[in-house]
């Protein structure tokens, strides 16, 4: 699923957090949103979603202008904390998301076994969420998002917390998503699950300073080092108050 | 809809402490409430005044008598010796004079009624009156119907309105809305989850005041049940509004003495047709009245669905009306 973003602005109060941003998803691509922690990722992917208005601007998804229902039911959406109910199990918190997805009662026990095994967490599905710990709230967070098998995926910051074997084994799964057609969108600031990604951007001041496929981003740095994007990210600010 | 009943009842499954709270804590104050309001122990203390041995003699089995040889000027003489009530014969018939109505003075009346009874066959009229007279006619243990609509209404209150504010805090009302539910159906889920939880509880806490307390209900105890389960939906769709206008728990208990206090003004505590300046008007926009009025008609004065069916209506009407409002005020988090 394409996503267009165009021009969309956003301000909270007095502080504007995105301004003019413009931004094309390809399908069936995996791309990623980079910027420090307050940059406005998440503002940027919720109004993607339509689950805030822009205050300027529009977005489609898939050729249809959000918020639609229609598309709600073709979205994971996976929140950058939890959100999760803490007196729920891990497999209640699947079955209540599942529900509202109007997935099949009959494929949903296959399907929840399935994901929670790719998460590592089939041990402890009967676990109440208040008992886990934030590593595995974010895993079984991750599992809620894909339990109904969406076409257009929607993580903010998915892998933190996580260790890095089992952060391996989601971002594998999540490719093979993506061969499968998924359109996957997410947030990070940890620089090596950039090369994970398909595309990138950056997001800095409330504009996308950077827009490339990851490869070429990687040919622009002096010495291939991906940490390096940041320092295209800090050159462009060191250049903000020339223009 | 059918999705999220049975998340929140699950929830309350693993939240017993919640569960206990609902459904053991009303009880545990309508207890406490009723102990407070039944000085059952209590033996008044009368005064008479030229009257028959017999009669004398009988009261005494009931309270606390001394004999006066002068008429003593009421006012003065029962507030000096802490007499409740002091009784005379003249040719009108038989005259009580008390201080005011509170519960000693009903104690003093029931003794002498008892009396009365006893001793049948003089039939002579009751003349009573009180030095402080007030306005109300309710005596305090008729208003029981008050308190079990307070008590189970502020429970719910409560609960509903923490878990929605709960729900919005941690994010889960925003996942719950990326979904293609509709708004009616996230509504509608709540208020009969809640509602049934707060209907649950509405049966214990009546079948406890009837059968445990042996509070006196004239009418129907299926009727106020009923009664009592309306004025619950109420409250989980009052408890889920005012939730959208707090912004944590601590603003939703900030709301409570806005919501519920005058709520209790309109209960039935102080009679509607006092209240000056047309206030009283003010009891139509309460669900508290809806669901205390119909109590009050029912436990007191006995009567049926046939005369009680307007506040049924208001209750339900009232239920309906919060119900849109929830649906429209969601709109705050989802436009769709
Ligand atoms: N609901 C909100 N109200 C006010 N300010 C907000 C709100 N959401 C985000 N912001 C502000 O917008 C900026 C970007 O936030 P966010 O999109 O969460 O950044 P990121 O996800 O990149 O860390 C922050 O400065 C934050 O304070
Ligand atoms: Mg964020």
């Amino acid at each position: 699923m394409k996503i267009e973003v165009c021009e969309v602005n956003k301000s909270f109060k007095q502080q504007q957090v995105l301004n003019q941003i413009s931004l094309t998803i390809e399908g069936g691509r995996i791309f990623c949103l980079l910027g420090a922690s307050g940059s406005g990722k998440t503002t940027l992917l919720r109004i993607m979603m339509g689950a805030i208005p822009a205050d300027g601007g529009s977005v489609t998804v898939g050729g249809i202008a959000v918020p639609n229902r229609q598309l709600l039911a073709e979205m994971g959406y996976m929140p950058q904390n939890e959100a999760l109910y803490e007196e729920l199990s891990a497999w209640e918190n699947l079955k209540f998301f599942a529900g509202l997805q109007r997935q099949s009662r009959k494929t949903f026990a296959a399907d929840a076994e399935a994901l929670l095994q790719i998460v590592d967490m089939a041990a402890c599905k009967n676990k109440l969420i208040r008992d886990c710990s934030g590593g595995m709230k974010k895993r079984i967070s991750l599992a809620v998002a894909l339990i109904h098998k969406p076409k257009l995926l929607v993580l903010d910051e998915p892998t933190v917390g996580v260790d890095p074997v089992l952060r391996r084994k989601i971002w594998l799964y999540l490719r093979q998503l993506r061969n499968e057609g998924t359109t996957i969108v997410v947030t990070t600031h940890v620089m090596d699950e950039v090369t994970q990604c398909d595309d990138a951007a950056l997001l800095r001041n409330g504009h996308i300073i950077a827009r490339d496929t990851v490869k070429n981003l990687i040919a622009q740095t002096p010495d291939g080092n991906i940490e390096e994007l940041f320092f295209i990210d800090n050159q462009s600010e060191a250049e903000a108050p020339l223009c | 809809m059918l999705s999220i009943v049975k998340r929140i009842l699950g929830q309350m499954k693993n939240d017993k402490r919640s569960l206990g709270l609902l459904l053991f804590a009303p009880l545990l104050v309508l207890t406490l409430l009723f102990f407070i309001l039944s000085d059952s122990s209590y033996v008044p203390k009368l005064a008479v005044n030229d009257m028959s041995e017999k009669f004398v003699a009988e009261l005494e089995n009931h309270a606390t008598v001394s004999e006066e040889t002068e008429k003593p000027e009421a006012a003065d003489y029962l507030e000096a010796n802490g007499i409740d009530a002091l009784i005379w014969n003249d040719s009108e018939g038989t005259h009580i004079e008390l201080l005011e109505k509170n519960s000693k003075s009903a104690a003093a009346l029931e003794a002498i009624q008892d009396t009365n009874k006893a001793l049948q066959p003089t039939k002579n009229e009751l003349i009573i009156d009180y030095v402080y007279e007030s306005s109300g006619d309710n005596q305090l243990d008729s208003l029981s119907f008050v308190f079990l609509g307070v008590i189970s209404f502020f429970f719910v209150f409560i609960l509903s309105g923490m878990s929605f504010v709960r729900e919005r805090f941690g994010q889960t009302l925003e996942r719950m809305l990326m979904t293609p539910i509709r708004r009616i159906d996230v509504i509608g889920g709540y208020t009969l989850g809640y509602g049934l939880l707060a209907a649950v509880q509405s049966v214990v806490i009546i079948l406890y005041a009837v059968y445990v307390l042996q509070l006196q209900v004239e009418g129907s105890v299926a009727l106020c049940t009923l009664v009592m389960i309306l004025m619950a939906f109420s409250a989980v769709s009052v408890g889920a509004l005012v939730s959208i206008f707090a912004n944590n728990e601590l603003q939703l208990v900030q709301f409570i003495p806005v919501i519920i206090i005058p709520q209790i003004f309109f209960s039935g505590l102080i009679p509607i047709d006092t209240i000056p300046f047309g206030l009283g008007n003010l009891c139509y926009l309460t669900p508290i009245y809806y669901g205390c009025t119909a109590l009050e008609m029912i436990m007191i004065q006995g009567k049926g669905v046939v005369e009680i069916w307007p506040w049924l209506a208001g209750s339900v009407a009232f239920i309906g009306v919060l119900f849109l409002a929830n649906v429209t005020a969601l709109k705050k988090y989802r436009r769709l």
